[in-house]
């Protein structure tokens, strides 16, 4: 009888804690899709409404105009184009060089194996801002000595590297934490079988890590495909850089049609968000890896 | 583009012309007479900007008529024009392209000194006498004497109104010559509820036009210039005047002063809810976007004059123009296309696609020009003295991370401004020397 008294009273208490978290959860989830909801809601509405009546004024006209001029001034083929370039090469190189040196840094013991891990983890901590004038500098200064100013600079091959040098400490990071997951008795039966360094690597660990390396491919697809920095200092000419700069051809020099910016800011963030339903899983997946072992 | 064709270079000839005082028109018929230029080569052009509006088709409107003109193939991409200011530097010491719209002032003169800008006095000189000396001397770099940029267009800033809220209130619809008019002017619309000098300061530049007005007015031009350049003391008591002055407004002004941006006085004009507003008169064409009747009601006047010594003989006309690089692949291509730009034959082909800005060259034909446009050139043509706006007579260092929050808390709280200006002072003299 009284086990069944304290069953309830502790099922209430559960039931006015769960209550309280959902509210308290669903606030801030208010708060985080306000923004993208007022943006969408803005993209629905024509200029001449704001500057007439003001931002929060109840809307006389709702209609797609913005949608279909921002796609018109935004000349998205060649941007998203310019960013696939961009982006696809990337990815692959970060994958494939973070995982050669995880796989060495988890697999053999050097002297330098923490420092060097710590030294790819330190480079990723370092604001990229910070880096702005001598990466600018760097590729200038090569290019000069090749005799091509454009050989990185102005140059997609320049913005890949720029990439692949910033993502390979995280990509480094978080496949020798998982790395180091996997049982080092499989390693040894490759070694004893008389697999050479690299066929251990290629036959044996890399499909081991699929996982992994599927929830980086889309976090660091995401990354790159939203980077406007790079592409906007070193890229002189805007028809090279990617559809995140396409959104800077909608403001002029004064005046901003913001409803029209709304509008060119959902079309562009768009694949991101569809990339996001279609590989969920890959995404949680992504944000616990290697969580449990490092 | 044979060796023959270079017997007579058509600049020395233009020089000729200009010294012998033959004239731009007799310039202008041998210019027309030369079929090919002497130079050759494609030309890079970068427009500050958005592909699709209106500047864009002007600017490759004119760079169409230079490739039809000379041959030599312009190819132009247009780039927002914040973004290339704020790396311009980046820019041009990397692979610029060869000509630029760009903007006369201390941008130019800077990047000039630093050796970025190519040296267009030849072109400016074969101009000649279609520049008025006020446009070559606002183009010219004062360190090196050489002018670095091909004047083409401006605007004026003024104070903006309605022609029928003046009316409303009695008040003479198309002038305010005085101070006590403004003020008149402003109590009478705060009388009837609504906001008498409208002002968005947010993003920390729009107060300068109208800190810019006032000390012109009060104190005149070169004082302000050399306020601006660090031969007067931001602590002086004329200094202080100018801000009593602005201080005087601030009670007619609206609340949200740091809250909104030009687009938001604009807002307030537009929406009838405010008396004046200081600005430059690039927003005309949302008024006409909104209605007709909008447009024919808005109307732009000099700031009404405070110091009778220096009347309404100066005002801020940012002036705009064509710049070269020094470190492009043609810069002799991009020096010929910026004359062209600022020449009878590329003026012609930007009002023939439809530029309605205002040109500062005597071969500008203005005979198109509504009510409202030559009320502009009116404006322009009642001024003496030709200020730039203070984020382009004063280094880029000391306006908008200085100056511009100075202005900024003295409308938050007009009383600290002693210290203030103490503040201000002590920020330009702790400037690294160019």
């Amino acid at each position: 009888m009284t086990t069944i008294v304290r069953d309830k009273k502790y099922r209430d208490k559960q039931k006015r804690k769960d209550n309280f978290i959902s509210v308290f959860i669903g606030f801030f989830a208010i708060v985080w899709i306000f923004p993208i909801l007022w943006t969408i809601w803005t993209s629905l509405r024509p200029y001449n409404d704001i500057i007439s009546y003001g931002v929060f004024s109840w809307p006389r006209h709702l209609n797609l105009d913005n949608y279909f001029n921002a796609f018109r001034q935004m000349g998205l083929t060649r941007y998203f184009l310019n960013t696939l370039y961009v982006t696809v090469p990337a990815v692959l190189l970060t994958l494939f060089l973070g995982s050669l040196i995880a796989f060495v840094v988890s697999r053999y013991s050097f002297k330098f194996n923490l420092s060097l891990l710590l030294l790819f983890t330190a480079g990723n901590m370092l604001p990229i801002v910070l880096t702005y004038i001598p990466v600018f500098w760097l590729y200038i200064k090569i290019g000069d000595l090749f005799g091509n100013r454009s050989l990185l600079y102005n140059n997609y091959l320049g913005i890949v590297l720029v990439h692949v040098a910033f993502q390979v400490g995280f990509a480094t990071f978080v496949l020798s934490s998982y790395m180091k997951t996997v049982p080092k008795e499989i390693s040894e039966s490759a070694i004893v079988d008389g697999a050479s360094v690299f066929r251990h690597y290629w036959n044996v660990m890399l499909p081991l890590l699929r996982p992994p390396l599927a929830a980086l491919g889309v976090l660091m697809s995401c990354w790159i495909y939203n980077d406007f920095f790079w592409a906007l200092i070193l890229m002189s000419q805007d028809s090279k850089r990617p559809v995140t700069s396409a959104l800077r051809q909608l403001q002029g020099e004064y005046v901003t049609d913001f409803n029209l910016l709304a509008a060119g800011a959902v079309i562009v963030a768009a694949p991101t968000v569809i990339l996001f339903f279609v590989l969920r899983k890959q995404f949680v997946s992504g944000l616990t890896l290697g969580s449990t072992k490092g | 583009m044979s060796d023959t064709e270079k017997g007579i270079s058509r600049r020395s000839v233009l020089k000729g012309a200009a010294v012998g005082g033959i004239g731009l028109a007799a310039g202008g018929s041998l210019l027309a007479g030369c079929a090919k230029s002497k130079v050759t080569g494609d030309i890079n052009f970068t427009i500050r900007g958005n592909l699709s509006d209106a500047g864009s088709k002007i600017a490759i409107a004119v760079n169409d008529a230079y490739t039809a003109k000379s041959g030599n193939k312009v190819i132009s991409q247009a780039v927002n024009s914040d973004d290339f200011q704020n790396n311009f530097v980046q820019i041009m010491q990397g692979t610029p392209d060869d000509a630029f719209g760009w903007m006369a002032g201390w941008r130019t003169n800077a990047r000039a000194d630093a050796g970025l800008l190519a040296d267009l006095s030849d072109q400016v000189a074969a101009l000649g006498s279609s520049l008025s000396a006020a446009a070559v001397q606002g183009a010219t770099n004062p360190t090196d004497g050489k002018q670095y940029i091909i004047p083409t267009t401006y605007y004026p800033w003024g104070l903006h109104y309605r022609k029928s809220t003046m009316t409303e209130l009695g008040l003479n619809p198309e002038s305010i010559a005085t101070w006590d008019d403004l003020i008149k002017l402003c109590e009478a619309t705060q009388k009837k509820g609504l906001v008498g000098y409208a002002l968005g300061d947010k993003g920390g530049w729009e107060a300068m036009g109208t800190f810019d007005i006032l000390n012109m007015r009060l104190n005149g031009y070169q004082f302000h210039i050399d306020l601006l350049n660090g031969k007067e003391q931001w602590t002086d008591p004329k200094v202080v005047e100018v801000f009593n002055y602005m201080g005087q407004l601030i009670p007619f002004m609206n609340k949200n002063v740091l809250d909104i941006s030009w687009d938001g006085m604009r807002d307030l004009l537009l929406q009838k809810k405010c008396g004046a507003m200081m600005m430059g008169s690039w927003f005309a064409n949302d008024f006409l976007a909104k209605s007709q009747e909008d447009y024919d009601d808005l109307w732009i006047v000099p700031f009404p004059e405070i110091n009778p010594e220096h009347g309404v003989d100066s005002i801020d006309a940012p002036l705009d123009g064509i710049a070269v690089a020094a470190n492009g692949k043609n810069v002799e291509g991009g020096k010929e296309l910026a004359e062209f730009w600022g020449s009878k034959e590329g003026i012609d082909a930007a009002v023939a696609a439809g530029d309605t800005n205002i040109y500062i060259s005597s071969e500008f034909d203005s005979s198109s020009y509504d009510a409202f446009n030559n009320q502009k050139l009116a404006v322009l043509g009642a001024a003496k003295n030709i200020g730039f706006f203070l984020d382009r007579d004063t280094r880029g260092d000391f306006a908008g991370p200085v100056v511009g929050p100075a202005i900024q808390s003295f409308l938050k709280n007009p009383k600290d401004l002693t210290k203030i200006l103490d503040n201000t002072q002590a920020q330009w003299d702790a400037l690294p020397a160019l």
